[in-house]
This record gives C-alpha cells, sequence and structure tokens, in this order.
C-alpha cells in the first residue's frame, strides 16, 4: 500500500516555501516529486528595467543569507561589460566580506543540522558563536544582513587599522569555537549516529545530476569554483578544497566544518596582505553590447550569472542560477528509500535558501485521501521519537 | 586541455555541426549549433571532452527567434553551448537522455519563454503557478506586466 505525503508549499526543515509530494510506503520513501514558483518574484523581467548600479542592490534581495554572493557576482559579471577594473584594495575588501558571509552561513547551517537531529545544545552554541561573525559584518559594512558594500568598479568602504584588529581578535574566538566543534562528535557519539549514512548520494549520481557546493563535495567531488575557475583574488589566495567520501549528511557536516577553518585562513590572510590605494574607480554608465558568464562560489555552491548587454544603462538579459536549485534533483534522489523522519535532516544538508514562511505539513492517507495537517512543530517531534526508539548505529564515527 | 585544444577536439569531432566557436576570456568558451544538432553535441561534449555538468540553461528573447545558451562545467574550462530557433516554431529537443540534471532549467524555460521541449521527462509547470492564464510567457520582450486594479471590500467604488 502507497501513501502520497504533500510536505509544503511552506518548508519543513527552513522557512521556504516549497512543495514536496513523497510517496511512502509504510515509512519508507519511494518518490519524490518537488514544486517551486510559490516565491517567484519575476526578478529577472524586473532586472532588464534597472540600470547596471540598481542591479547591484537588486541581486543583493535575491536572498536573505548569501546577499553578497549574488551581488558580488553579479557586480564581477558587470564590471567585465563596462571593461572597469576594480582596484586591488577594492577586491580585497569584497572577497573579505564573501569569506565572513561563508563563515556566518556554515555556522548557521551547523545550527540547523544540530537542530534537525535534535541536538539543540548545539544549535545554541553555533548561532552564539555566529553573532561574533555577525557583529564583524555589521562593524565592516555596517549592515547585519544586506551589506551593500559592492558598486561598480569596487566597494563603497574601507577597512581601517583598529576594524583589523577587531577582526582579527575575534577569528581566534571563532577559530576555538570551531576547533570544538571538531571534537564534538568524539563525545557526543548519538549526534554522529543521527547523522550517518542518512540521505546518501553516490557519486555518480552526484555527477549525473549536476549537484553543487557542499553537497557534490560530499560525495567526494572536489568541485570548488574558487579553485576551479579562480575569479577576484582568489588565484592569490591559499586554500583547500574541502571533500568528504561518505555521501551523507556526516559527509556534509565535516565539509562545512573543515571549509570555515579554510574561511579563517582566507580572511586572515586577506586581513594581513590588505593592499594600499583606492577602494574603487570610477565607472561608465553605459555597456558596449557582449555577453559574460560570471560564476562564484556561494556558500551553498556555484552560483552562475549570465549577463547580455545592449549598449544602453540598463542589462539586455540577467539570468540567475541560484546554487539551491542545481541541488534539489540531487534532493529527490535523497530522499528515495530513506525515512519519512529523515526528511527535515535531508533538506536541511543541501541547506536550502529559496525565502521564508513556515507554516504546516500535510500528511495524506492514501486508502481514504484523508488530509493530515501537522504542524511542523509536531513533524519534529515524531522524528525523534521514532530516533530514540531506533537502535544507535555503533559503527559511525566521528572522522576528525 | 587548455581552451583552444577544447575548441579544437570539439571540430574534429562535430565537424560542421558547429557554426560558430569563440573564446572571448580565460576558461570561456562559446559554441553555437543547429538545433538539430543540439542532442548529438551534448553526448559528445559529456562524452568525450568531460562537460557533465549543465550549470543552467538560459533563454533568451532576440526578436526573430529565442537563443537557448546551455552553459556547461568542468574542473578546469567552462563551455556554453547556443542555438536558435525561431519563434514561430519554437521547438527544441531535450537533453535530460543524456544529462538527467537538466530538467528543473528546461522546465523553467517552457514556463517563461513558452518553448516546447519535445521529449521531456516532465513536462508539468515549475516556477509559474497553475492557474497562470495560457499563453503569457513573462521573459518574452513583448511581454508586459500589468498590475490589477486594486479594489478595496465595501470601499468607494
Amino acid at each position: 500500500m502507497k501513501f502520497t505525503v504533500p510536505i509544503g508549499p511552506q518548508h519543513p526543515a527552513l522557512k521556504e516555501p516549497i512543495s514536496l509530494r513523497m510517496t511512502l510506503d509504510g515509512e519508507i520513501i519511494r518518490d519524490a516529486d518537488i514544486r517551486l514558483g510559490y516565491n517567484h518574484r519575476g526578478l529577472e523581467k524586473l532586472a532588464e528595467e534597472k540600470t547596471w548600479l540598481q542591479n547591484i542592490y537588486l541581486t543583493e534581495r535575491i536572498c536573505g543569507i548569501c546577499s553578497h554572493s549574488h551581488t558580488t557576482c553579479f557586480t564581477q559579471g558587470a564590471e567585465k561589460l563596462l571593461e572597469v577594473e576594480p582596484p586591488r584594495r577594492g577586491l580585497y575588501v569584497r572577497f573579505l566580506i564573501a569569506e565572513l558571509e561563508r563563515v556566518h552561513s556554515h555556522l548557521l547551517w551547523l545550527g540547523v543540522a544540530g537542530h534537525e537531529a535534535g541536538f539543540d545544545t548545539f544549535f545554541m552554541y553555533t548561532w552564539r558563536d555566529r553573532e561574533v561573525v555577525m557583529d564583524i559584518l555589521e562593524i565592516l559594512s555596517g549592515n547585519r544582513v544586506h551589506y551593500s558594500i559592492n558598486t561598480l568598479g569596487g566597494v563603497r568602504r574601507d577597512v581601517d587599522e583598529l576594524q583589523k584588529k577587531k577582526v582579527l581578535d575575534s577569528l581566534d574566538v571563532l577559530r576555538q569555537r570551531s576547533e570544538y566543534y571538531f571534537k564534538i562528535g568524539a563525545t557526543e557519539p548519538s549526534f554522529v549516529a543521527r547523522i550517518a549514512g542518512v540521505g546518501r548520494l553516490s557519486k555518480e549520481d552526484a555527477v549525473a545530476l549536476c549537484a553543487v557546493g557542499p553537497t557534490a563535495r560530499a560525495s567526494d567531488i572536489p568541485q570548488d569554483v574558487r579553485k576551479d575557475d579562480p575569479y577576484g583574488v582568489y588565484a592569490e589566495v591559499p586554500f583547500e578544497v574541502c571533500t568528504a567520501d561518505t555521501g551523507d549528511v556526516l559527509g556534509r557536516v565535516v565539509v562545512r566544518v573543515k571549509e570555515l577553518m579554510q574561511s579563517y585562513n582566507i580572511i586572515e590572510f586577506l586581513l594581513k596582505n590588505l593592499p594600499d590605494g583606492p577602494i574603487a574607480v570610477r565607472s561608465p554608465r553605459r555597456a558596449k553590447p557582449n555577453e559574460v558568464v560570471s560564476r562564484y562560489e556561494a556558500p551553498r555552491g556555484e552560483n552562475i550569472h549570465y549577463i547580455k548587454s545592449n549598449g544602453s544603462d540598463k542589462p539586455e538579459r540577467l539570468k540567475v542560477r541560484a546554487p539551491t536549485l542545481a541541488n534539489y534533483p540531487a534532493t529527490v534522489a535523497m530522499l528515495k528509500n530513506g525515512y519519512i523522519a529523515d526528511i527535515p535532516l535531508i533538506f536541511a544538508a543541501i541547506d536550502p535558501c529559496v525565502c521564508c514562511a513556515e507554516r504546516a505539513v500535510a500528511l495524506v492517507d492514501g486508502r481514504s485521501g484523508q488530509e493530515n495537517v501537522v504542524l511542523m512543530s509536531e513533524l519534529r517531534k515524531q522524528a525523534q521519537e521514532r530516533w530514540k526508539k531506533a537502535p544507535l548505529k555503533k559503527d559511525a564515527v566521528w572522522p576528525f | 586541455m587548455n581552451d583552444t585544444e577544447i575548441i579544437e577536439k570539439a571540430k574534429a569531432l562535430l565537424g560542421d555541426a558547429i557554426l560558430e566557436a569563440s573564446n572571448p576570456a580565460l576558461r570561456r568558451i562559446f559554441l553555437t549549433v543547429d538545433p538539430k544538432d543540439l542532442v548529438r553535441t551534448v553526448e559528445v561534449l559529456k562524452k568525450e571532452l568531460g562537460f557533465a555538468y549543465v550549470a543552467t540553461i538560459s533563454g533568451l528573447d532576440s526578436g526573430e527567434n529565442f537563443e537557448i545558451i546551455y552553459h556547461f562545467g568542468k574542473p578546469s574550462s567552462q563551455l556554453n553551448l547556443r542555438t536558435r530557433v525561431p519563434k514561430s516554431n519554437p521547438h527544441i529537443e531535450s537533453i535530460c537522455a543524456v544529462i538527467p540534471g537538466a530538467i528543473l532549467y528546461e522546465r523553467e524555460l517552457q514556463d517563461m519563454f513558452g518553448l516546447v521541449v519535445d521529449l521531456i521527462p516532465d513536462s508539468r509547470r515549475l516556477v509559474l503557478p497553475d492557474d497562470w492564464p495560457a499563453g503569457n510567457y513573462p521573459l518574452r520582450k513583448d511581454w508586459k506586466y500589468e498590475r490589477p486594479v486594486e479594489k478595496i471590500p465595501g470601499g468607494k467604488s
């Protein structure tokens, strides 16, 4: 007997509108189907009616977590079309913010993963430490969410010596805390047991389904745009691409914790080697007819913008592909043959990022067609109940 | 393999199918093919040149034609495969048989441009709502959004 369970349009794991239809056999998921568009804002159409400068701030509003990723991806594309070269100090500040954003995004995700696994202490810890990096971002840019630091031909705010010292001091705190997260698994085996083997994605599937970012890297694909297609300052910054070979949620946690450490090193490098000079140059208003493909490694994976100019002060076409969209086909593969209790965890593991609004999950009984609306908190409670009864995976080990 | 070698190898394997090839920047390759050669080209790109990852598919309304650009990626390079279909007969073949991960982008193309993707495994709407009026394709240049007149219940007129 098969059941169909619609989940969403309000998201079970994060607060985002997406609809999932699960076909169940008992409590095992046999098929999953995704329906998007509950929050489609027509941004690509709108971008055609805004000038290059206005579009920087428009693209910033694509996402509330990786806002800097989109605006930087757009800005570096637009700068190529406008034939303007930002000064090196401007670039360093731009990618300093980018790495700080990656730190805050990964810390946020670690907290969500802990929360979905029923380990709320971890959630409290990471989110407390995330405030440290949020404060740095506020000191540097003046804003906590939309930093608005980019402009055509550079950045809008400089970094002074006092700010530099403050960031480096805070970095010590963050390093210490992240090293503690490295050790968490060894002292908290139930956390590792909960996430090991959940949401498995084989390397072949990850390639066929075009997975990106930490999701692909956890399936042992060393794919990172910062390394593969070095943009901005990344050609001169030393760092490593972090991978894991387990292909499950544990692997995705490992990749992100390792990336945190890499980001701290990058931030330190950028601050200590900050070149002197101006932070921005003047940019023309009109771009010659041309086209450009701009790639950027956002915290969630490759972000790609295709921009075409037509000689006016507005783009002819802006195509945005955010990393979460690329990971949806892979998510369907991960959910298949998993348990209904793992849905929040698997979904949270790709770090989905669409927009915000949480309501309920509807469970449909396949035989009677009766719909059961369950609150998210209830689903999480059910998931945790189930895992309390489940036998611990004693062979699961924390890789650090 | 660098960009020039990739272009040369693609030309050797596909011959006349490649109408234009350019390399405007480092790690950016643009190829143009006829729609009828599209699936064959994608197959060759995947099997012989290692472009197994489709980043996205961009549609573009250029007046008479639709331009469709398939953005491929692999660690050392990035390739954009362009094809043009006339607006009067907007049909294109699905590449999902070769690269299953392209399904969402093909569904998005159908929604936003009114292109018909033949042999698509799943042709339902992706981003537009179910009650969206038929024949409205937002990203076509001639489509303009008109905000419906707001009526306040119980308000004046």
